[in-house]
């Protein structure tokens, strides 16, 4: 699979202090790089399109879910074969994304999905790790899925599998729904070793136990309507 | 009597509105048709609201009207809500295809 074809969507919401650097890394392996930037006040979107990246920008804030779905359709309509997403605070490592496109290649999958349980969680606060575990304790539960970590932003998938996820979740719960269609689509998933690297500024723009209890809630009103 | 006519005819508004938001939101819809139903059996069957509100605890059968009132109220709250999440997703939708159309506009400005 030439890198050419792997398109990695970054969703950045005020991120203009790393984004930059998260591109650069990204494009020095040779993978297209689409930045969604979410309706921010900073500069994330020049920095990142000086660092190499093509930058589909929300008219206003609309949430992390809403930017991948964004980048998802942005990638399917440039004929991208494998797609990645990728956070934007810095936490994932660029070399990553060659053992999730390896893992859906020798898999014969159609998502592979990053866990840092089977990987690395350097830096990990016990708080985090304990709110993960429990929000991996539901997601198993609900979508029957065998899966280790199910908050991890960094997952790849292919065409195919792409073109079966429509996030509705414009919120963090994306990260619960992306399950739910992944387990509805009937595909094969695989999970792959990553690294997730936490530091003060991606620990400050991470999810709190009050984030937890509104993903809940999302989840919950997204069942009540159609 | 008086009374009872016009939490009546607000009743069967409430049962008009539940039976239009069913098909959008069906939990909603049906909790609310519950809700409007019991409350009109015991606007017009006061003596069976008093003893169902003794049962419960609650005193006296009016003041088991009101709580159902209050119920159909927040119903009608998580509706609305429910109606700008659908909003939202709307306004994405064309958020998205504005974005994602000037984004390739800009790729291939001619």
């Amino acid at each position: 699979m030439s890198a050419r074809r792997i398109w990695v969507i970054v969703p950045a919401y005020n991120e203009a202090a790393v984004v930059g650097g998260v591109v650069a890394g990204i494009t020095r392996a040779g993978y297209r790089v689409v930045v969604v930037d979410d309706g921010s006040a900073d500069a994330t979107a020049s920095q990142a399109a000086e660092s190499g990246a093509i930058v589909v920008r929300h008219p206003f804030n609309l949430g992390q879910g809403a930017s991948i779905q964004t980048g998802l359709a942005y990638a399917l309509v440039e004929d991208a074969e494998i797609l990645v997403v990728f956070d934007a605070d810095g936490q994932h490592r660029a070399a990553d994304i060659a053992v999730l496109v390896d893992a859906l290649e020798t898999h014969g999958a159609d998502f592979a999905l990053g866990s840092r349980h089977l990987g690395q969680a350097v830096n990990q606060p016990a708080a985090r790790r304990a709110v993960l575990r429990a929000a991996t304790w539901f997601t198993r539960a609900t979508t029957g899925l065998d899966v280790t970590d199910t908050h991890n932003g960094l997952r790849a998938m292919t065409r195919r599998g792409a073109q079966h996820i429509h996030l509705r979740q414009n919120r963090m719960a994306h990260a619960s729904e992306i399950l739910h269609q992944i387990a509805d689509s009937g595909l094969k998933y695989v999970e792959a070793p990553v690294t997730i690297e936490y530091s003060a500024y991606s620990l400050a723009k991470g999810q709190t136990f009050g984030d937890a209890l509104m993903i809940l809630t999302d989840l919950f009103a997204r069942r009540l309507h159609r | 009597m008086i009374a009872q006519l016009i939490l009546t005819a607000l009743l069967f508004g409430i049962l008009f509105y539940a039976w239009i938001e069913y098909r959008r939101a069906p939990a909603v819809g049906l909790f609310a048709v519950l809700a409007a139903l019991g409350g009109l059996y015991f606007v017009w069957v006061p003596a069976h609201a008093t003893r169902l509100a003794e049962l419960v605890g609650i005193g006296r059968g009016v003041d088991l009207i009101i709580y159902v009132w209050v119920v159909i109220s927040l119903l009608i709250l998580l509706n609305l809500h429910l109606k700008l999440r659908a909003q939202m997703e709307l306004i994405t939708a064309l958020a998205r295809e504005l974005a994602i159309a000037n984004a390739r506009a800009r790729q291939s400005p001619q």
